[in-house]
């Protein structure tokens, strides 16, 4: 689960790191409000707060705010409310969202604090070594492309979970970043701080990109990107309330009411249901070998209730882009005659007037061929991935 | 001969009470699998489906001797069910909860490493050495035993590999799930090496997946061995959208593609499927 900036950042000043004053606004007037609260006489920045990077390069859709970006440094206090009222309520696109963008439902605003240096340093989970991985480097812009180009231009430790961050890996970070020895106690008082907050809060990433160095010398978080353990929310009610449904799709919400996964796809017309994100992205590759399109998945990995198994059914069979729908069950854990029990149950309510065929295996297999055989649907059924395929592309054709 | 399990292994099961452990456990037993001893603090000294139940895992494996736990315990109490196995002296634990939070899976890593011990999982539909030992929820009657070894991320994909090797006629030596979750706690390396190492082995299928390097390794690891076993390799998944993808990008230096992964396997000399469907006509030039 990600949340917002200025969430994450009140989160860190509970772990006594420095943050820039600042104050959320939902509104325009708010916006203004809330600047004079932070300074007499600004300068003020103002940040468009949606779940992706790369703002400062973004663009908005709305033709009325073309001329700025989703952080905007604005001097005046009366172009505050005018800034804001351009940012908000418009979508915002940068280099890591499509190209429809993100809605901006509230913006942060903050006090400008001029800071001479600035770098850019994350903990990370490391999947290779099974330890936390500290990533530092002093260019703080575009770090994937760095990674990929100039992998020696960030400076990696690995920590074990119970290894403590120590005085000789600050000086390696001092040495690395070229700044002076001196600042050791202040720089080591923030990474610790910051170690602390991602073992904490069960984090699966904490980047601050940029940490500034102001001319009075304190490091303070410029930005700041947090990424939870969706595994873990349970040890954290108060993380879990943050999340922010603006952020995901209505058919995702539903389907993850469910507890299942939904994505869609920007081409293709064929849904599938399958247990098993792997099963999948394998169905989907075999499609594409044959020229066809996936337009979206659902993943019913772990269902054991059929009802929940019916809604996110209604989810794939209410979408306009779906004309086909491939059912691909694997059952281990899960029993397949649940699945067409929920197929039954979601097709008596809603009706079907596309091709549907399913394949099922493994556990209680014959049982779920049996009951789709007995509905009045004309519901296909194979024996193989290559064979539901066969069918369905014939009844599609069908169909037109 | 198999690798990890056989008929000989004498299995413990962690947590066997429960609804979906109780379920489970009749089926393995059924499938062949020496079970002697479950542990649950509340059942202590009751039998449950023919099992005798012990209040820990040291009292178990003092008594019966069992040398492999297989864990049915929910994910926020795997790292404590863990760390007992480990310190009773098992030295094979297979975990097939979802969900673990990834810190606790940390914590585990170092333990297992330190009590020099395998961990199969956590997110994983387990092992199997068919007609022998099943310590999972593989699904019943699919399996055969044979001369295939089949690694895998994804549970899903696994079913089908062993389809596909009983249409061919080939059978499985053993079948390991590794889990798909973002930590494994035994890599494909490991186990390429004991499918190696098993003389009932003729050939190896693994299915990877992106993000991680498990794969890397893997294919790492196989170019250096003399006398290779055939390996068929399938990788799938999709692009990294996500924070996870995101960071271990960064770790990688860069994004890493489908294609990059085939490609290492393709320079070391494996064979590598374009589609899953296409893993039929492969077994069958096996042959």
């Amino acid at each position: 689960m990600n949340i917002h900036e200025y969430q994450a950042k009140k989160l860190l000043k509970q772990f006594k790191i420095d943050v820039p004053k600042g104050f959320i606004a939902y509104t325009s007037n708010e916006a203004q409000r809330v600047a004079q609260k932070i300074s007499k006489k600004g300068p003020w920045v103002l940040k468009a707060q949606i779940q992706a990077g790369a703002r400062v390069k973004g663009y908005f859709i709305d033709k009325r705010a073309r001329n700025i970006s989703g952080v905007e440094i604005v001097k005046n206090i009366k172009n505050v409310s005018q800034v804001a009222d351009r940012m908000l309520g418009n979508n915002l696109v940068t280099s890591q969202t499509d190209d429809k963008g993100k809605f901006v439902s509230r913006i942060y605003v903050e006090d400008y604090i001029k800071t001479p240096r600035s770098f850019y340093l994350s903990f990370v989970i490391n999947r290779i070594h099974a330890c936390i991985t500290l990533l530092v480097s002093n260019i703080t812009d575009n770090i994937l492309d760095l990674a990929q180009k100039k992998p020696e231009s960030i400076l990696k430790i690995n920590f074990n979970l119970n290894q403590k961050i120590k005085k000789q890996d600050i000086l390696q970070i001092l040495s690395f970043l070229n700044l002076d020895d001196t600042f050791e106690p202040k720089l080591k008082i923030f990474v610790q701080n910051l170690y602390k907050a991602f073992i904490d809060l069960d984090a699966t990433m904490l980047e601050i990109n940029p940490i500034g160095l102001t001319s009075d010398d304190r490091f303070v978080a410029m930005d700041a990107k947090i990424s939870f353990d969706d595994n873990a929310l349970f040890r954290h009610p108060d993380i879990k309330q943050m999340y922010d449904d603006y952020e995901t799709s209505e058919n995702v919400l539903k389907a993850a009411k469910c507890g299942f996964k939904y994505r869609e796809f920007s081409d293709g017309n064929i849904g599938l249901i399958v247990n098993g994100d792997g099963l999948a992205s394998a169905v989907r590759d075999y499609l594409k070998q044959i020229n066809k399109n996936t337009a979206c998945y659902l993943n019913i990995k772990g269902g054991v209730d059929e009802d929940k198994i019916a809604q996110s059914l209604k989810i794939m069979m209410t979408n306009p882009k779906v004309e086909g729908i491939i059912i691909n069950i694997l059952g281990g854990f899960l029993r397949c005659n649940l699945v067409a029990d929920g197929i039954i149950s979601a097709v008596n309510e809603i009706g079907l007037n596309i091709p549907l065929v399913a394949r099922f295996e493994g556990t209680n297999k014959e049982m779920a061929k049996e009951i789709l055989s007995k509905h009045h649907f004309p519901f296909l059924t194979a024996d193989s991935l290559q064979e539901a395929t066969l069918k369905l592309t014939k009844a599609m054709e069908d169909n037109d | 001969m198999s690798i990890l399990v056989d008929k000989n292994t004498r299995v413990l099961i962690q947590g066997i009470t429960g609804l979906q452990a109780s379920f489970h456990t009749k089926r393995i037993i059924a499938m062949g699998t020496n079970v002697v001893a479950g542990v649950s603090p509340h059942s202590a000294g009751e039998i449950h489906l023919n099992v005798p139940i012990f209040n820990s895992v040291q009292e178990a494996v003092k008594r019966t001797k069992a040398n492999a736990s297989l864990l049915f315990v929910p994910a926020k109490n795997v790292k404590t069910a863990i760390k007992e196995a480990l310190e009773a002296g098992i030295k094979l634990i297979v975990s097939i909860a979802y969900g673990v939070p990834i810190l606790d899976v940390l914590e585990i890593h170092q333990m297992v490493k330190e009590h020099d011990a395998i961990l199969i999982g956590p997110n994983t539909p387990g092992i199997i050495t068919p007609c022998e030992a099943c310590l999972g929820v593989f699904p019943e009657n699919i399996h055969q035993k044979g001369s295939l070894g089949i690694i895998s991320r994804s549970s899903t994909l696994t079913y089908e590999a062993v389809l596909e090797t009983n249409r061919a006629g080939l059978g499985q030596s053993t079948v390991v799930g590794i889990g798909d979750d973002m930590i494994a706690g035994c890599h494909f390396d490991k186990m390429l090496e004991l499918f190696h190492k098993d003389a009932q082995t003729k050939a190896i299928i693994l299915i990877g997946a992106l993000g991680g390097a498990y794969e890397e390794k893997a294919a790492a690891y196989y170019g250096t061995i003399k006398n290779k076993k055939p390996l068929i390799v399938y990788i799938t998944g999709f692009e990294n959208t996500d924070d996870m993808g995101y960071a271990s990008d960064i770790l990688t230096h860069g994004r890493v593609t489908i294609e990059d992964k085939k490609r290492i396997f393709k320079d070391v000399g494996a064979l590598v499927l374009e589609s899953i469907d296409d893993l039929h006509e492969t077994l069958k030039h096996l042959k």
